[in-house]
C-alpha cells in the first residue's frame, strides 16, 4: 500500500517544478528525495542519514541487488578509462573504495607489463646498469599513480579504510572527506575524475560538474557511472517490477532498513536520462561528451574531456 | 607580446591556454619538429577569429569547436609519433604525446585503445608528403629545370620515396600493418592506399579513361604492397635489397604491358593471315570450279 501511495504521488507531481528539480537545479526550496518533495537542506540531511545507515552493509546489498553484476560494470568503467601508470585519479563519492581498488590493480598490472618490456630491451646493458634500473623500478610498482577517494560521508569512508586494510591496499591511496559540490582541492590537479553511483545523490549536479571541470587538468577526463533510463518498454516493465517489489524487501531482510532502499530505487527514477545528463556535462564545459549504455540502459557511462 | 584575447564563447579554453604558454617558450623548437612531420602546429590565431555566436545543438557542438577538436587530436597524434619507436603503435604512445603538449595522459582516452587512429594518421601524413614531393617535381619539369623521367623510373622513385618514410618506424611497422588490417580499419586503410596510388599515377601523367585505368592501379598496388613486405624483413645496408626488388617488379610490369600489346598485335596478324588463307583457298576453289 505504501508503495502504491509513493508511485501515485510521483504521477501527480510531474509538473514543471518536479522537472526542474529532476535536473538537480535549486528551483526554489522544493527538491526531490526519491518521490518525496523536500527542501535542499533536508535533502542533504536525509541522504547523509541514508548512507550512514547502509554503510556497513553497502557492499553486501550491492551484490544482492544487482546479483553481482555491479562488479562487471565497475570493471568495464576501468577498461574504458584504460589508465597508464602515473595517472592521478580522483574518485568522488567513492565511499567503500571499489573503483579505487580496481584502479590500483589495473595500474599495477600495466606497470608489470611495462617493466617486463623494458627488461627485454635491456639485453645489452652491463650488470651494474641492470641492477640499478631494477632497484629503481622495484620500489615503484605503481609507477607514481595515485588515487584519492573523496566522500561526504564519514561512515562510508570508515568502511572503505577498513576494507583497504583488510585487502592489503596501502600504496597510492588516500581518503579525503569532502563535498562533491565544493571539492577541497586546487585547480588543474587530477588526470581522471570518476563518480560511480554517486552523482544521483548529489543535490546540485551542476555544481558538482563545475567542480569536476575545475579540478581536472587540461586534457583530463570525466567519467560518470550511474543508473540511467531503459528505453526498451518490455525490459523497463520488468526492471520496474524488480526495483519496486524486490529491492526494498531485500533491504529489509539483509540490512534491516527498507526505507533507504526505497529511496535508492526512487532516486534512480528521478535521475535525468542519458541525453539530459550529456547536455548538463556539456554545459559544464566538457568536450567530446559521450555515453555508453550497459545492459540496455540500466546503467550508463558518461565520458567527457576538459579540452 | 601576444594579444591575449579571451573569446566570450565556448572554446577549447584549456588547451588553447596551454598552447599560448608553450608557443611562447617553444618557438625555436617548432622548426625542428616540423621538418619531421611536415605539418605545422595548428595556428591558434585563426581559431580565435573564427568564433561566432555559439549554441549547443542537440548532441553536438558548433562547427568551429568541432574543427578545433579535430585539430587538437591531430596535434596529439603528431606529437605521439615521436614515441612510437619506444612504445609501439599503442595508447601509451598517444598518452606520451599528449604529455608533451602539456595535456593530461587521460587525453589518450579520446582515441581507441589499440592505436588505430595513430597508424591511420601517420599513413595519411605520409601520403600528403608524397603528394607534395611529386607536385614539386612536376613543377620543376614544367619550368624546364629537370627532365621528365621515363615512366618506369618515375614509378620506381615515387614508391621508393614513399617507402623511405617508413624507415624511422620500421621496427614497429609490422604491428602497424596488423592494425591496418583490422576489420574496423579496412575501409579507411584501403581508401588511403588507393588515393596514394591514384596520386602517383596522376603525376606520372596517366590520363587513361578505359579499362587500363583499373589495371594500372591494381598493378601498382601489387608492386607497392609486395615491396613493403620485402622491406619488413630486409636487413641489407640501406635497404638495397628492397630497392633492387622494387626495380625488378617495375621492370616486370613494364615488360608485361609490352608483351600484352605484342600479344594483341600478334593475334591480329594471325587472324589476318587466316583470313587471307581462307580467301586464297576459296579463290582457288572457284578457279578450279570455273576451269
Amino acid at each position: 500500500v505504501r508503495l502504491w501511495r509513493c508511485r501515485c504521488r510521483a504521477l501527480l507531481s510531474r509538473p514543471a517544478g518536479a522537472v526542474r528539480a529532476r535536473r538537480g537545479l535549486a528551483a526554489g526550496p522544493e527538491m526531490h528525495f526519491g518521490f518525496q518533495s523536500v527542501t535542499e537542506e533536508e535533502r542533504r540531511e536525509k541522504i547523509y542519514q541514508v548512507f550512514e545507515n547502509v554503510a556497513k552493509k553497502y557492499d553486501v546489498m550491492n551484490d544482492s541487488m544487482t546479483l553481482g553484476i555491479h562488479r562487471v560494470w565497475k570493471d568495464i568503467l576501468m577498461h574504458k578509462m584504460n589508465p597508464c601508470p602515473g595517472t592521478l585519479l580522483l574518485d568522488v563519492a567513492g565511499g567503500t573504495g571499489d573503483i579505487a581498488f580496481r584502479f590500483i590493480n589495473y595500474v599495477r598490472s600495466v606497470r608489470q607489463r611495462q617493466l617486463q618490456r623494458k627488461l627485454k630491451h635491456h639485453q645489452d646493458l652491463s650488470w651494474q646498469e641492470i641492477f640499478e634500473s631494477y632497484q629503481k623500478d622495484k620500489f615503484n610498482s605503481l609507477g607514481d599513480s595515485q588515487v584519492v577517494v573523496c566522500d561526504i560521508n564519514r561512515e562510508m569512508l570508515k568502511v572503505g579504510k577498513q576494507k583497504a586494510q583488510h585487502l592489503g591496499y596501502s600504496e597510492g591511496l588516500s581518503w579525503v572527506l569532502g563535498n562533491a559540490e565544493e571539492l577541497p582541492f586546487d585547480d588543474d590537479k587530477f588526470d581522471v575524475y570518476t563518480i560511480a553511483f554517486g552523482i544521483r545523490n548529489v543535490t546540485r549536479i551542476d555544481l558538482a560538474l563545475q567542480e569536476a571541470y575545475r579540478v581536472l587538468k587540461p586534457g583530463g577526463r570525466f567519467l560518470c557511472l550511474e543508473f540511467s533510463h531503459v528505453s526498451n518498454p518490455l525490459l523497463s516493465r520488468l526492471y520496474d517490477l524488480y526495483s519496486f517489489q524486490v529491492i526494498p524487501v531485500l533491504g529489509e531482510v539483509i540490512a534491516g532498513d527498507w526505507r533507504s532502499y526505497q529511496y535508492l530505487v526512487e532516486s534512480i527514477r528521478q535521475f535525468p536520462p542519458q541525453e539530459e545528463l550529456k547536455a548538463m556535462i556539456e554545459d559544464a564545459g566538457f568536450f567530446k561528451v559521450d555515453y555508453e549504455n550497459l545492459n540496455f540502459g540500466i546503467v550508463a557511462i558518461h565520458s567527457g574531456f576538459k579540452l | 607580446v601576444r594579444c591575449q584575447h579571451y573569446p566570450p564563447v565556448r572554446a577549447l579554453q584549456a588547451s588553447a591556454a596551454l598552447r599560448r604558454a608553450t608557443d611562447e617558450h617553444k618557438e625555436p623548437l617548432t622548426s625542428s619538429s616540423q621538418q619531421h612531420f611536415g605539418s605545422p602546429p595548428a595556428d591558434h590565431q585563426p581559431e580565435q577569429e573564427r568564433h561566432g555566436p555559439s549554441y549547443t545543438g542537440q548532441g553536438g557542438q558548433e562547427s568551429e569547436d568541432y574543427e578545433s577538436e579535430e585539430q587538437l587530436q591531430h596535434r596529439i597524434l603528431t606529437a605521439a609519433l615521436e614515441f612510437v619507436p619506444e612504445h609501439g603503435w599503442t595508447a601509451e604512445a598517444i598518452a606520451e604525446g599528449a604529455k608533451t603538449l602539456g595535456l593530461s595522459v587521460a587525453a589518450a582516452g579520446m582515441f581507441h585503445s589499440d592505436g588505430s587512429e595513430l597508424v591511420l594518421h601517420f599513413v595519411s601524413e605520409c601520403n600528403t608528403k608524397l603528394s607534395k614531393l611529386l607536385e614539386k617535381e612536376q613543377k620543376l619539369v614544367q619550368l624546364g629545370e629537370a627532365e621528365k623521367k621515363p615512366i618506369d623510373e618515375f614509378l620506381r622513385d615515387a614508391v621508393e620515396a614513399r617507402l623511405r618514410m617508413l624507415i624511422p618506424y620500421i621496427e614497429k611497422w609490422p604491428q602497424a600493418l596488423s592494425v591496418l588490417l583490422l576489420p574496423r580499419n579496412i575501409p579507411s586503410s584501403l581508401s588511403l592506399l588507393t588515393s596514394m596510388i591514384d596520386d602517383i599515377w596522376h603525376y606520372a601523367g596517366d590520363q587513361s579513361t578505359d579499362f587500363s585505368w583499373y589495371t594500372r592501379r591494381a598493378v601498382l598496388s601489387g608492386i607497392y604492397n609486395t615491396t613493403e613486405l620485402v622491406m619488413m624483413q630486409d636487413s641489407s645496408p640501406g635497404f638495397e635489397d628492397t630497392w633492387r626488388f622494387l626495380g625488378n617488379r617495375v621492370a616486370d610490369a613494364m615488360a608485361m604491358s609490352n608483351t600484352a600489346s605484342q600479344v594483341q598485335s600478334t593475334g591480329e596478324a594471325v587472324v589476318q593471315g587466316l583470313m587471307g588463307a581462307a580467301v586464297t583457298v576459296s579463290n582457288a576453289e572457284t578457279c578450279r570450279a570455273v576451269r
